[in-house]
């Protein structure tokens, strides 16, 4: 009779609390978001399946020794994960576009106001009994609006650990929702004829620039903004074996085996960090309500600032490409070209809106290491 | 309240550094791309890519001031074939583009 009480005790029925069943059934939302929905799938479903794993009880998957604990100190903790993954989007990355047409950057720019607009928001939750965000919470929080989500998960580990579960969740969310967030933003500050606009052909990038623009751009990380050198160091790495065109090997791997590899441990690493006591409680929503806000933000003002160098500008400039200021490579980009096929079907801008796109990315890098920087 | 005060200040100063840093980053960026990057394209432009034996052939005689009646058969051949496409079927053409 003891050892079948031994036995029970054992099972899982007789040990599952309340909150590790829902966060086991967050986990299967995260799935069924990947799986039906196709929502950021490469992410959401290990991220789905970690938050399973790690809230199974007796297993002691993210108590210490156990593996998903060593997935999130080893990978996760050092930021080694994230800065790889950024190696791998690095290399992936062509900057042709944003070379051929420099003053995209300044869309980039403008769109990582919804990151910095965040904070405010962050700061005014605390108004919100249950809810108290540190200036260090409120910029974790904030750079979802970046749309990248290495980048948040970077500093969210940096500044905020505790929050990393929710806010890895949001940054992917949302990055997977830019289809359904973004269109209306663009159409309600854009009229038809500035979504009707053609731009003109870009010209042709030769090698050279392409070699020496992520040199370029790591030696100004190096003397302006060192905090932001992790992320754009790594960015830059990936970039320059794509480009140099001598190591394909090293580039092909950063681009598929190793950025796949370590997209299965960050997502399970990330999904650890789903437990009850982290995940549900008043902040998470917060969370979630901030990550829109910061998004649509970034969004309108990316949007606002293309109709302003249109306007200013003597090539012109059709504001929807200034969406795709917000990273989120490269569905913003075809959210763009999308909505402006609406707008006029001979109008292809894939390769216009992709300057600003990658823009964001280093834009978004950029604020990351000035929040490291100050508050960090 | 007081405290939440001093958060929005830091926060609002974070918001201005932050934007001002973004910038000027991006725009000495825009600076470099213009001046470096188009003067190292301008004095090393990427090289033509090698024609093959046979059109060399044909490039020495175009050198000389003549031009090949092969490439110039060629040329009216699909100007032709292009011509009669579109005059038969404008719409379909048209239709496929979209």
């Amino acid at each position: 009779m003891e050892s079948l009480n031994k036995l029970w005790l054992s099972t899982g029925l007789a040990n599952f609390e309340l909150g590790q069943v829902i966060m086991m059934l967050v986990g299967c939302g995260l799935l069924y978001l990947a799986i039906a929905r196709n929502f950021e799938p490469l992410l959401l479903l290990p991220m789905g399946f970690g938050a399973i794993l790690t809230n199974i009880p007796v297993a002691g998957f993210s108590e210490a020794g156990g593996f998903l604990s060593y997935v999130y100190h080893g990978g996760i903790e050092t930021g080694i994960f994230p800065l790889i993954i950024f190696m791998g989007v690095g290399a992936m990355t062509d900057f042709g576009a944003l070379i051929a047409n420099p003053k995209t950057l300044l869309l980039g720019a403008a769109a990582q106001t919804g990151i910095f607009a965040t904070l405010f928001g962050a700061i005014a939750l605390n108004a919100i009994p249950g809810i108290e965000f540190t200036l260090k919470d409120a910029s974790a929080i904030a750079i979802i609006g970046g749309a990248d989500g290495p980048t948040a998960i970077f500093l969210a580990t940096k500044l905020a650990p505790e929050l990393l579960g929710a806010i890895a969740v949001a940054a992917y969310s949302y990055m997977a929702l830019v289809p359904i967030i973004q269109p209306p933003i663009m159409r309600a500050l854009t009229t038809l004829d500035e979504r009707k606009i053609e731009m003109a052909q870009l010209r042709p990038v030769t090698k050279i620039e392409k070699v020496i623009f992520p040199l370029g751009v790591l030696m100004m990380t190096i003397f302006f903004l060192p905090a932001a050198t992790p992320l754009v160091g790594m960015f830059c790495l990936g970039n320059l074996m794509r480009e140099s065109g001598v190591v394909d090997r090293l580039s092909s791997t950063a681009q598929n085996e190793l950025i796949n590899i370590t997209t299965i441990l960050l997502g399970l690493g990330v999904g650890s960090k789903l437990s009850a006591e982290a995940f549900l409680n008043v902040e998470t929503l917060g969370i979630l309500g901030l990550g829109a806000v910061a998004f649509s933000i970034g969004t309108a003002s990316g949007v606002l600032m293309a109709k302003l160098m249109n306007k200013v500008s003597k090539v012109p400039i059709n504001p929807l490409i200034g969406a795709a200021g917000v990273s989120a490579v490269p569905m913003a980009a075809r959210v763009a070209n999308k909505v402006g096929l609406e707008a006029n079907p001979h109008n292809f801008l894939l390769m216009h809106a992709m300057g600003p796109n990658v823009a964001g990315v280093l834009g978004s890098a950029v604020a990351a290491g000035i929040l490291l920087a100050l508050v960090g | 309240m007081n405290s939440m005060e001093q958060q929005f200040l830091e926060a609002g100063t974070l918001m201005l550094a932050g934007m001002v840093v973004v910038f000027a980053f991006l725009s000495l960026l825009i600076l470099f791309i213009t001046t470096v990057l188009a003067k190292l394209a301008i004095k090393f432009p990427d090289p033509i890519a090698p024609t093959t034996n046979r059109s060399n052939k044909n490039n020495k005689k175009a050198a000389s001031g003549e031009i090949s009646p092969a490439i110039v058969a060629a040329i009216s051949g699909a100007v032709t074939r292009y011509r009669q496409q579109h005059s038969q079927q404008p719409s379909s053409s048209q239709k496929a583009k979209i």
